[in-house]
């Protein structure tokens, strides 16, 4: 009888921490009790950033901004794949907040309903279009760059092709310009079209938020949330839209590269973008830092080619590129809020713009700014925002995790062949109804 | 003598006392979220002065329980802090509507029957099932013949056992992430020459499935095979030349002998690779990430084709943003462990009767 009982003992012992490593979730609440993990400086202003490519110019500001006001600014860099939203989850229950932090969209914003600071005070917010505005807690994100989803382009490659860029605007006058550029890939040493790739694993995001981005706010008014709330509103879709869209998709799956199309990566993808391999690439204009970081070589290799953007018109008279702060910086309450409001501020402000612009290569969404990044994608960026020809960035108000668990995939089916047109459009709907629904 | 008991015993209560007022205090000190600083050194101090008082209570009777107590008391507040506490926290969590932040209610059962409703769960489960089944079954029999072929006479056998045994020294994750470099660049390089395959078998399912059990079996085998091989060497060699002289071949002296000689090895490694499957986590995430699509599945289209378990609750809790229902799955798993554990210690304890 002892025996048995100890065998349970131990059975139980055994399995709970079986459970224990395979829970995952279980481990960030025994944090609750010590919260003694505050950082080495109690009086600077701690903050969360999300581009950890920019770790060092931020870095370069947090000096200069103590050596201007005696404030130390703490920088903390996460990236590359991190689950920034459960990191700071956990510090929150560790009560080990940073006074500001990066959050990337409605869905974040709602995790810290009414735990963040409203900024619509500040003399930067009336500079800017891109700020994050709550209709119930006022202007809660500080936006520090501008990125643009279009379908990006060689300009080089178009101009050889005879292919005028201001004509594509709509989904007959992109197929037609893929045909004349499919016809002389020879001649032009493309490998493809289009680079374009829908894998599942890694680049779900491409597809599933960014391309997926432009049936929502495809040439839309910035502030038209028609699409996205119907979505929002348990999973809806315009089926006449999908379907158009699936229509459009299906061109970039008839063009692209397949090599890439099923299986490819990223860096595949813009490596050959920026050789000149690809007319056209669907990825936005963070791949500039890319082209002329990471790739330099063979962009320069391939003659440092001028780069645009031409909308993904997948209807007729689209005219728009969708354009935002792809996240924003935000004021924890609780923490040193004035002190990282004035940093904010002085973020905002020339000297700090200097350094955004001109080191990190953000496009400032700042109107006041006089700088222009050295970007490829920057004049493209300017040119459709003076043009007032943008739209907005709706899709960050998807619920979490559709494009990676939902519909990256049915994109990577499409693409595979393995789902038609109508089979597209009628998976997506009721993906995203199961997504919905859960 | 009753003078000295006395002091002792005034000395211990004074120190349980006080142990016990600096813990409340330390403790009401930071769930009422002040933030003084000599709150952690009240904890500790409270905490010694409380073991002190205790190993000083003048008592004869209960002292060697409480010695007893004294040293098993750090293993066992460490194992409360890190096991216990979490898994009744998580067990709390699944009925309510937690969102890794805050919870504003409680909802019951709910979250326990969202998670049969779901196709895309039921298939994670059934997935998992099928995985731990292949995976006893292959790991321990590549392991079983590693071994056997490390135990043989063989040159460089020693060089082979450290070579097979690698894999399992490289985290999951690395490994995964190789594999899927093997697979998307490497593979595909081949089969689009062979048969003009352009896409990764990765971006199959049913291959997914399949490159996820091959790069599981060459992670695990190394470590099965390494407890074979200790099993096989134990085989007593008086027995062995004994069947040799009775004229026994290989074959019938491996089925014969060797096999029923290690009957208890393979018990051990059956249960090792049986939970280590059910948990299977990083490779899986590492190399779909759960991707894969199935046509339809109790009248669903689903998009987690290759998703396990383990990764179907992480998914759920992290991108889904859905900490309550991630952990009513968790306790679900906790329950399948629980079970199979519990099978595993009466399986073995009858063998070890038995021999």
């Amino acid at each position: 009888m002892k025996r048995k009982v100890i065998a349970v003992l131990l059975t139980s012992l055994m399995a709970f921490s079986l459970a224990a490593c395979g829970g995952g979730g279980d481990s960030g609440d025994s944090g609750s009790s010590d919260s003694g993990s505050s950082s080495g400086n109690s009086d600077a202003i701690r903050l969360v950033n999300g581009k950890i490519e920019i770790d060092s110019q931020l870095k370069k500001l947090a000096e200069m901004y103590e050596e201007e006001t005696g404030i130390p600014v703490e920088i903390e860099s996460m990236g590359g794949g991190i689950d920034i939203q459960g990191t700071l989850k956990g510090y929150y229950q560790a009560g080990n907040m940073p006074d500001i932090f990066v959050n990337g969209g409605a869905t974040d914003f709602k995790n810290w309903e009414g735990m963040l600071e409203d900024m619509s005070g500040e003399s930067w917010a009336s500079d800017t279009e891109a700020a994050y505005v709550d209709e119930e807690y006022g202007t809660i994100g500080f936006p520090y760059t501008v990125e643009a989803i279009g379908l990006a382009y060689n300009a080089g490659i178009l101009e050889e092709a005879g292919v005028d860029p201001s004509t594509l605007t709509s989904p007959k006058a992109i197929e037609e310009a893929f045909k004349t550029i499919d016809s002389k890939k020879g001649d032009l040493g493309l490998d493809a079209v289009v680079g374009y790739c829908a894998e599942a694993t890694n680049l779900y995001w491409s597809t599933g938020n960014h391309l997926f981005a432009n049936y929502i706010d495809g040439g839309l008014e910035r502030d038209d949330t028609t699409y996205i709330d119907m979505l929002n509103d348990g999973g809806k879709v315009d089926e006449a839209r999908l379907t158009d869209f699936a229509e459009f998709v299906g061109l970039l799956n008839q063009y692209s590269d397949p090599a890439l199309l099923v299986s490819g990566t990223y860096d595949q993808q813009i490596l050959n973008f920026a050789s000149g391999k690809y007319a056209f690439v669907t990825q936005g204009s963070w791949i500039g830092a890319t082209m002329t970081g990471d790739d330099a070589d063979a962009y320069e290799a391939a003659g440092n080619f001028e780069v645009g953007m031409v909308p993904y018109a997948f209807e007729d008279g689209m005219d728009t590129i969708l354009t935002n702060s792809p996240s924003w910086w935000s004021v924890f309450s609780d923490g040193k809020a004035d002190k990282a409001k004035a940093f904010l501020q002085w973020c905002a402000e020339d000297k700090a713009q200097q350094v955004l612009v001109e080191e990190a290569g953000f496009i400032s969404p700042f109107n006041s700014c006089k700088y222009v990044a050295s970007d490829p994608f920057a004049q493209t960026i300017v040119d459709y925002q003076t043009a007032e020809k943008t739209s907005g960035w709706h899709w960050l108000g998807m619920k979490e995790g559709l494009a990676q668990n939902y519909t990256g995939q049915v994109f990577s089916d499409y693409a595979a062949g393995t789902l038609d047109t109508e089979g597209f459009v009628k998976t997506m709907q009721q993906v995203i109804e199961g997504c919905y629904a859960n | 003598m009753s003078e000295n008991s006395t002091s002792k015993k005034m000395l211990s209560l004074v120190l349980l006392a006080a142990g016990a007022a600096g813990l409340a205090v330390a403790l009401f000190l930071d769930f009422s979220g002040s933030g003084s600083p000599i709150r952690g050194t009240l904890l500790i101090a409270g905490a010694v002065a409380l073991l002190v008082g205790m190993y000083l209570f003048p008592t004869v009777e209960h002292h060697r329980s409480i010695i007893n107590f004294i040293f098993l008391f750090p293993l066992l507040f460490t194992f409360a802090v890190t096991v216990i506490i979490p898994l009744l926290l998580g067990i709390f969590y699944s009925f309510t509507d937690w969102n890794g932040i805050k919870f504003s209610g409680f909802i019951g059962f709910a979250n326990y029957t969202a998670m049969f409703k779901e196709p895309a769960f039921i298939w994670s489960v059934l997935l998992t099932f099928l995985f731990v089944v292949f995976n006893m079954i292959l790991v321990n029999l590549v392991g079983f013949m590693l071994a056997l072929l490390c135990t043989s006479k063989l040159k460089g056998v020693n060089f082979f056992r450290a070579a097979y045994f690698l894999p399992n020294l490289i985290g999951g994750i690395v490994l995964g992430y190789i594999w899927q470099f093997a697979f998307n660049n490497v593979l595909v390089q081949v089969t689009s020459k062979l048969m003009g395959m352009q896409n990764s078998v990765l971006a199959n399912t049913k291959t997914a499935f399949i490159a996820i059990i091959v790069v599981y079996i060459w992670q695990y085998a190394g470590y099965i095979m390494l407890i074979y091989v200790t099993g096989l060497t134990t085989v007593p060699k008086d027995v062995l030349e004994a069947s040799q002289i009775d004229g026994a071949n290989a074959l019938t002296t491996l089925f014969k002998i060797k096999i029923p000689m290690i009957a208890s090895t393979i018990t051990i490694c059956t249960f090792l690779t049986l939970t280590s499957a059910f948990k299977q986590f990083d490779v899986n995430m590492a190399l779909t990430n759960g991707t894969g699509s199935v046509a339809d599945f109790m009248g669903s289209y689903l998009t987690n084709g290759t998703q396990m378990l383990a990764l179907n609750i992480y998914n759920t809790a992290i991108s889904k943003n859905n900490y309550a229902l991630g952990q009513a799955k968790a306790v679900l798993f906790f329950i399948i462990l629980a079970t199979v554990s519990i099978i595993q210690v009466r399986i073995s304890n009858k063998k070890e009767v038995e021999m």
